[in-house]
């Protein structure tokens, strides 16, 4: 499962400080805040969080995605040492789908409905490549053969509601993969399936990205298809990161008592069965603000008082055993390492 | 011999049997030709045992929830089979006894949103059902159902968006046992739900029906929920019951391919295991319910399939051991090693 990451190469992509604030008619919100996290060539990294946990949002902040107009970026995405936020619109819209590509999770809203596969697959090569269509038509084809579809070349002319969901994701990976991208991130790209084709999908992007040096950023919720693909993991709650670690580390022993309680209320197939299971009491929408409090407070079973007074700090643990393993919490009362389960 | 009356002689609340759902294709505006039929349930022979709760689960375009509403004749019309449920055979029932029939046997919707009128209070929501079968209502009606699914008294006059999903799933579950129903059948009543939250309506599931003495038929694609939940777990594919068996046993002893396959598939949250363990990778999709293939429906995808005999025979549901029954001929085979899966291939080791 490990994978050749040399010696701690340079971040291909490092987030520092991100901040997502919407301009709305009723006033400001801030989705991100002071988020952070590194990816290098090759390694895979999660974020993990809840619907409303920004996790979307940060991934259309590190795209370029996000609409101009009605939002403010802060902070800084640098991308092979060059500064995103500063970069002018044109030359985002090169990087992307040549660089970097992103696979959304809704395969029937993110392909156009009215235009064969063929065309949007060729679309990209045409515009980053530079092919002709005819040579566009061949690479196409190609591609859908090495996401598992086969006769490839025939069903370029195939339109979305054609393709079952699992191929339509495949036909998405295809478009995202046809520029060779050395950063792909993938916005829950299993949710709309079902569980036989979510295993394909995913070996399928193990298969995919292994051995190419391309970084994985991961989007989900389900910390399932997390502990089985992500070198890092980071958790978010509210717009921020709560708790980022190893994944071992994080699933053995999950620090923050947002870790600990998703980990604690979801059934597992191979646990006992009878178990009862310990959910988090209320729900995400319950989170206080984070500016002068910690907004899982209201849920944690954790709790002291300095919790609903104070904002915790991200802070990196004492002990960082190999450079590289950063760990980080934002938690003043974090759990017990022996007792989380 | 159906798989479902073995065994066990306490008397079943629901029996079902040979239960087949098809919907007609048709074409045409004016005159419509009926071209084909989907046949979305197709034979199905059930057991459930009074207070125990039986999980559903299955794909989509399995069948499940057709399944489900087949029983409770909600909007889907049966072809063929019966129902029976407290030994009343409700297959044929029609109109003001259907009716009065359903108040012993309710529903808990995947989507609260969509299952809650938004331009009624809470109030009205919670007594409608009462209402309508003539049931009394008191001042302290709704506090009481409103207590029992953990909100407060004082929702009473709120308006379904003023809720978060999981106090919405509470309100359509509040709504279902105001009855005082025998069986609930919920389909998907979690996975609209966000994970924080979902356990907390399991844990209310499971604790209503401790309190009320419910049945419960559990409809999900999950099968880790459909296994924390249920007592016995039938497995759904293309319309039809491949597996039941007692859900311990399920788990540590799937007998039929596609179980296998589907439990290898279910991530789990734990890189120890998920680095080690194997999976079995199923090539294509679902086929078509519409055009089923002939002969065992798993045959286009199983990886164990022998020639000819999976083709052309279909096989039934049979015992293989007491309480656990698979729809596969080569079940005894396969589980004792003397068949290996065709492809090499599609076995994958993550590590």
């Amino acid at each position: 499962m490990t994978r050749p990451v040399g010696v701690r190469s340079e971040p291909l992509l490092e987030v520092e400080d991100l901040a997502v604030v919407f301009h709305g008619s009723r006033g400001d919100v801030e989705a991100v805040s002071e988020v952070s996290f590194s990816v290098r060539p090759g390694e895979h990294v999660a974020l993990v969080g809840e619907s409303g946990s920004g996790k979307s949002v940060t991934a259309l902040a590190v795209m370029g995605l996000l609409p101009l107009r009605s939002t403010t970026v802060r902070g800084s995405i640098r991308y092979d040492g060059d500064e995103l936020l500063d970069l002018d619109a044109r030359s985002r819209r090169d990087l992307r789908g040549a660089e970097m590509a992103m696979i959304f999770q809704d395969p029937m809203t993110s392909l156009n409905p009215v235009v064969p596969i063929g065309v949007q697959i060729g679309e990209v090569l045409q515009r980053h490549k530079g092919l002709r269509k005819t040579e566009a038509r061949e690479v196409s084809g190609d591609l859908l053969g090495r996401v598992g579809i086969s006769d490839g070349k025939r069903r370029l002319k195939e339109y979305p509601h054609q393709l079952s969901g699992g191929m339509r994701q495949r036909v998405l990976i295809a478009i995202a993969l046809a520029c060779e991208p050395r950063l792909l991130i993938a916005d829950e790209p299993t949710t709309a399936l079902d569980v036989t084709i979510q295993a394909q999908i995913l070996e399928l992007l193990r298969e995919l990205v292994s051995g190419t040096g391309t970084a994985l950023v991961m989007i989900t919720h389900d910390l399932g298809v997390v502990a089985g693909l992500c070198d890092e993991v980071h958790v978010m709650y509210s717009g921020r990161v709560v708790e980022s670690a190893p994944r071992r580390s994080l699933f053995g022993e999950p620090r923050h008592p947002y870790t600990g309680g998703l980990l604690g209320s979801i059934p597992r197939l191979d646990s006992a069965r009878g178990e009862p299971l310990t959910p988090i009491p209320g729900s995400p929408n319950d989170a206080l603000p984070w500016t002068h409090s910690c907004a899982f407070a209201p849920r944690c079973g954790n709790r002291v008082d300095k919790c609903t007074v104070q904002t915790p700090a991200l802070r990196g643990s004492e002990h960082v055993s190999r450079p590289g393993d950063e760990q980080a919490l934002r938690c003043f009362n974090p759990l017990d390492t022996r007792e989380a389960s | 011999m159906s798989a479902a009356t073995d065994g066990d002689d306490a008397d079943p609340l629901l029996k079902v049997r040979g239960l087949k759902v098809h919907f007609p294709i048709t074409q045409g505006i004016l005159l419509q030709r009926t071209v084909g039929h989907v046949q979305a349930v197709d034979g199905v022979d059930l057991d459930v045992r009074r207070g125990q709760t039986l999980g559903l689960v299955g794909e989509s375009g399995s069948g499940k929830s057709t399944l489900g509403r087949g029983i409770l004749r909600l909007g889907v019309p049966l072809t063929a089979g019966t129902v029976e449920y407290d030994g009343v055979d409700i297959a044929g029932l029609k109109g003001e006894r259907l009716r009065k029939q359903r108040s012993s046997m309710q529903m808990v919707f995947q989507d609260p949103m969509a299952s809650l009128n938004p331009r009624q209070s809470v109030e009205t929501l919670i007594t409608e059902p009462l209402l309508a079968h003539g049931k009394p209502v008191n001042s302290d009606t709704v506090g009481r159902l409103l207590e029992l699914v953990g909100l407060p008294r004082g929702a009473a006059l709120r308006y379904p968006h003023e809720f978060s999903g999981g106090q919405r799933q509470r309100l359509g579950i509040a709504r279902a046992v105001a009855l005082e129903p025998a069986l609930v059948i919920a389909d998907e009543p979690v996975s609209a739900l966000d994970v924080s939250v979902q356990a907390q309506v399991l844990n209310l599931l499971e604790e209503l029906q401790e309190r009320l003495g419910l049945t419960y038929v559990v409809i999900a694609h999950d099968l880790a929920v459909v296994r924390h939940v249920s007592d016995v777990v039938a497995v759904m594919y293309l319309g039809g019951i491949v597996e039941e068996a007692d859900s311990d046993d399920l788990y540590q002893s799937p007998l039929h391919p596609y179980t296998r396959a589907l439990m290898s598939a279910v991530p789990v949250p734990d890189p120890e295991v998920e680095d080690h363990r194997e999976r079995i990778l199923l090539h294509g999709d679902i086929p078509s319910p519409a055009d089923p293939p002939a002969g065992c429906r798993f045959h286009t995808r199983c990886p164990y399939r022998q020639p000819t005999r999976c083709d052309d025979e279909r096989p039934e549901l049979r015992v293989l051991r007491p309480g656990h029954s698979a729809a596969c001929h080569y079940a005894e085979q396969i589980a004792r090693g003397d068949i290996e899966p065709a492809d090499a291939a599609q076995m994958v080791g993550t590590s």
